[in-house]
C-alpha cells in the first residue's frame, strides 16, 4: 500500500534525507515549506511530488504558520509527516500531529511500511539501541537520520498557499554570529572540551589547527563556564551544527548536545584519556591517550604532510 | 501572569539499561528533570512577577522539585502514558493545562530526552509557541522571547497565551537546599489521572524490537606510544581521504 508523506521544511537542513526516508513508503511526497519562496524552490528541484509553501513574510517567525499548515493537513490527511529538529520544525509538527492526531516519535532513523501500519525506527537510549514501534494510524516524526544530497530532475512548481499568519509572534531581530561563519564551511575542525586543563593550553591546539588548516571549536561548558571561547565557537544541538570532512575532538566526554552537533561530520576523531568516554562509542577513530602527549605528535604530523 | 512549568516528565535516556542482545530497561530509574527544566523554571518565576507559578508533572515520584523552586502548588497527571507513545503523554500534559484557567504562558525544558512531548504539548494546546527558547520578559504587554537558532539569535515578540520551550545554556545555579525542599513538601498537590482528561486517540503505537545499529564501532587506538598512534590515525585518515 502506497502511503503519502509530508516533510516540514523551515530550512534544508536533512530534507533530502528526510524525502528519501517518506520514499520508502511508496506514495507521493509534499515538501511543506514555512519560510521564504526561495526556499521552497530549492525544495522544488529536490525531488519532492509537490511543494506547498507557507511564504512567510517580512518578521514573521515559520511557527505563525502553524495552525495554517496544520488545518491543511488535516484536510489532505497524509500518514507521515516528518520535520528535522530544528525548533520552529518542531513546532509545525506538533500542530500538524495534532490535527491529525497522529502519533509523535522524536529521534526518527527511518520508516517503513508494513501492511497497514507504519513501522518507525527510532533511537533510544541515547542511540546505543534502535527500537522499532508499529504505528497504526498516522505518524508524525522529529527525522534524525542521515541526510542525503538530492539531485531532482525537473523542478516542480510551487504552490503558495494563502494563509494568515495570526499576530501572535513576530521577529524583532536576528543576529547572525559572524564568527560562526567560518566554522560552518570549514573542512577541517578542531574542538576543545574540558579535557583541556588552562586556557594557557589552548595554544597547543591552536597549532595543531593551524597546521590542519582547520578551525577552532569547543563544548559548551568550555564556553559558558570557563569562558575560554565566544558563543559562536560552541557546537552542539543549542549551537552551530557543522559538517566537516574531519573533526578532531580533544579532551571532550561526548555529551550528545555536542555530538548531535558534529552529527553530519564526515569522520569523527576523538582524544581522551578515559577509555570509557562516551564519545569514543560515536567516533570513528579513538586515540586513548593523554592530549598533552597527543597534540604536538599530531601537529608535527600534519604540519609533516603538508609540507612533505 | 499565572505560569504552569512542565518539570520531569522523562527520563534520563543515560540511565536506561542497555543488555546483550540490545533489550532497554528501567531499573529503579525515576521521571527526572532534565538540565532543561531548570531554566524552564527560573524564566518562569521571573515571568510569573509574583502571580502563580504552578508545576505540572506525570508519574508518581517525587512532586516538590517545582515547588521548591517557587510553584506555590503542583499538579500531577498520575498515569500519563510515557515512553512510546510521546503524543499521549503530550496530549495528557496539554489536558491538565486547559483544566486550569488564567494561564499566560506554559513553560517546559526543551529536552532532547523527548522532543517529541514537547511538539505534542504545543501542538495539542493549539498556542503559539516557540522553541529553543534562551529567556523571555516582559515588554509592553507581550513577552521578548529569545531563542537560538542554529548560529543566530533571534528575539521574538509573542502574544499570550503562548508555549516556551527552554533550553538551558548553563547548569543550575542555585539548587535548593534541603530547608526549600522540606518546605516544598508541604506545598498543596493535586493528583488527577488521564480518565480525568479524556484524551483518546486514533492511533496505536507498539514496540515490536529493539536492535543495535549496524553502524561499525570506532576503530580504538592505544595512545601510550603518541608517535605510533598518531603514524596509525594520520594513515587511516589518508585511506578515508580526508587529508
Amino acid at each position: 500500500m502506497a502511503i503519502d508523506g509530508w516533510v516540514i521544511i523551515v530550512d534544508e537542513n536533512r530534507a533530502g534525507g528526510m524525502l528519501d526516508a517518506a520514499r520508502r513508503l511508496g506514495g507521493r511526497v509534499t515538501a511543506a515549506v514555512a519560510g521564504r519562496r526561495d526556499l521552497a524552490k530549492r525544495a522544488a528541484g529536490m525531488g519532492f511530488d509537490r511543494v506547498l509553501c507557507w511564504e512567510s513574510a517580512d518578521g514573521v517567525p515559520p511557527e505563525a504558520y502553524a495552525a495554517a499548515m496544520a488545518e491543511r493537513a488535516a484536510q489532505e490527511a497524509p500518514r507521515l509527516v516528518l520535520a528535522s529538529d530544528a525548533p520552529p520544525a518542531r513546532v509545525l509538527l506538533g500542530a500538524a500531529a495534532a490535527a491529525l492526531n497522529a502519533a509523535l516519535v522524536a529521534s526518527v532513523r527511518a520508516v517503513a511500511a508494513a501492511g497497514e501500519k507504519i513501522v518507525v525506527s527510532r533511537a533510544a537510549a541515547e542511540g546505543k539501541v534502535l527500537e522499532d514501534i508499529a504505528v497504526s494510524g498516522a505518524l508524525a516524526g522529529i527525522f534524525d537520520g542521515d541526510d542525503a544530497e538530492q539531485r531532482g530532475g525537473a523542478a516542480v512548481t510551487v504552490e503558495i498557499v494563502p494563509a494568515e499568519a495570526g499576530a501572535a509572534l513576530r521577529v524583532l531581530s536576528t543576529e547572525a554570529e559572524s564568527g560562526a561563519a567560518g566554522l560552518l564551511t570549514a573542512a577541517r575542525v578542531v574542538g576543545v572540551g574540558l579535557g583541556l586543563r588552562a586556557r594557557d593550553d589552548l595554544q597547543i591546539i591552536e597549532k595543531l589547527a593551524a597546521a590542519m588548516g582547520a578551525e577552532t571549536a569547543c563544548t559548551l561548558p568550555v564556553c559558558d563556564d570557563m569562558r575560554w571561547f565566544a558563543s559562536h565557537s560552541v557546537v552542539g544541538s543549542s549551537h552551530s551544527r557543522i559538517a566537516p570532512d574531519l573533526y578532531i575532538a580533544l579532551g571532550i566526554s561526548g555529551q550528545p548536545q555536542h555530538m548531535s552537533g558534529v552529527r553530519d561530520a564526515k569522520v569523527v576523531v576523538a582524544v581522551n584519556s578515559d577509555p570509557e568516554a562516551r564519545i569514543f562509542k560515536n567516533c570513528d577513530y579513538g586515540i586513548v591517550g593523554d592530549l598533552y602527549k597527543i597534540v604536538p605528535v599530531l601537529t608535527a604530523a600534519f604540519a609533516a604532510s603538508k609540507n612533505p | 501572569m499565572k505560569i504552569v512549568v512542565v518539570f520531569k516528565w522523562a527520563r534520563n535516556p543515560l540511565d536506561a539499561r542497555v543488555s546483550a542482545d540490545a533489550a532497554i530497561s528501567w531499573p529503579g530509574v525515576k521521571l527526572a528533570a532534565s538540565d532543561d527544566d531548570p531554566a524552564a523554571m527560573e524564566i518562569a518565576a521571573a515571568l510569573a512577577a509574583g502571580d502563580e507559578v504552578v508545576g505540572l508533572t506525570i508519574g508518581d515520584g517525587d512532586t516538590a522539585w517545582a515547588a521548591a523552586r517557587g510553584a506555590a502548588r503542583t499538579v500531577v497527571v498520575t498515569d500519563a502514558p510515557g515512553e512510546t507513545d510521546s503524543a499521549a503523554t503530550g496530549a495528557a500534559l496539554a489536558a491538565a493545562v486547559r483544566r486550569m484557567t488564567g494561564v499566560g504562558a506554559v513553560l517546559i525544558g526543551d529536552s532532547a530526552w523527548d522532543y517529541a512531548v514537547v511538539s505534542a504539548l504545543a501542538g495539542r494546546l493549539g498556542w503559539p509557541a516557540v522553541a529553543g527558547v534562551t529567556a523571555a520578559c516582559p515588554e509592553r504587554g507581550e513577552l521578548r522571547v529569545t531563542r537560538r537558532l542554529g548560529a543566530a539569535t533571534q528575539a521574538l515578540s509573542a502574544a499570550g497565551p503562548v508555549v516556551l520551550a527552554v533550553t538551558a545554556n548553563r547548569a543550575e545555579k542555585n539548587v535548593p537546599g534541603m530547608k526549600e525542599v522540606l518546605a516544598a513538601r508541604k506545598k498543596p498537590v493535586e493528583k488527577i489521572t488521564a480518565a480525568d482528561l479524556n484524551t483518546a486517540s486514533r492511533y496505536q503505537v507498539q514496540t515490536q524490537g529493539v536492535r543495535f545499529p549496524d553502524t561499525p564501532p570506532a576503530r580504538i587506538i592505544d595512545g601510550g606510544d603518541p608517535p605510533t598512534a598518531c603514524e596509525q590515525l594520520i594513515a587511516a585518515l589518508r585511506t578515508d581521504g580526508v587529508i
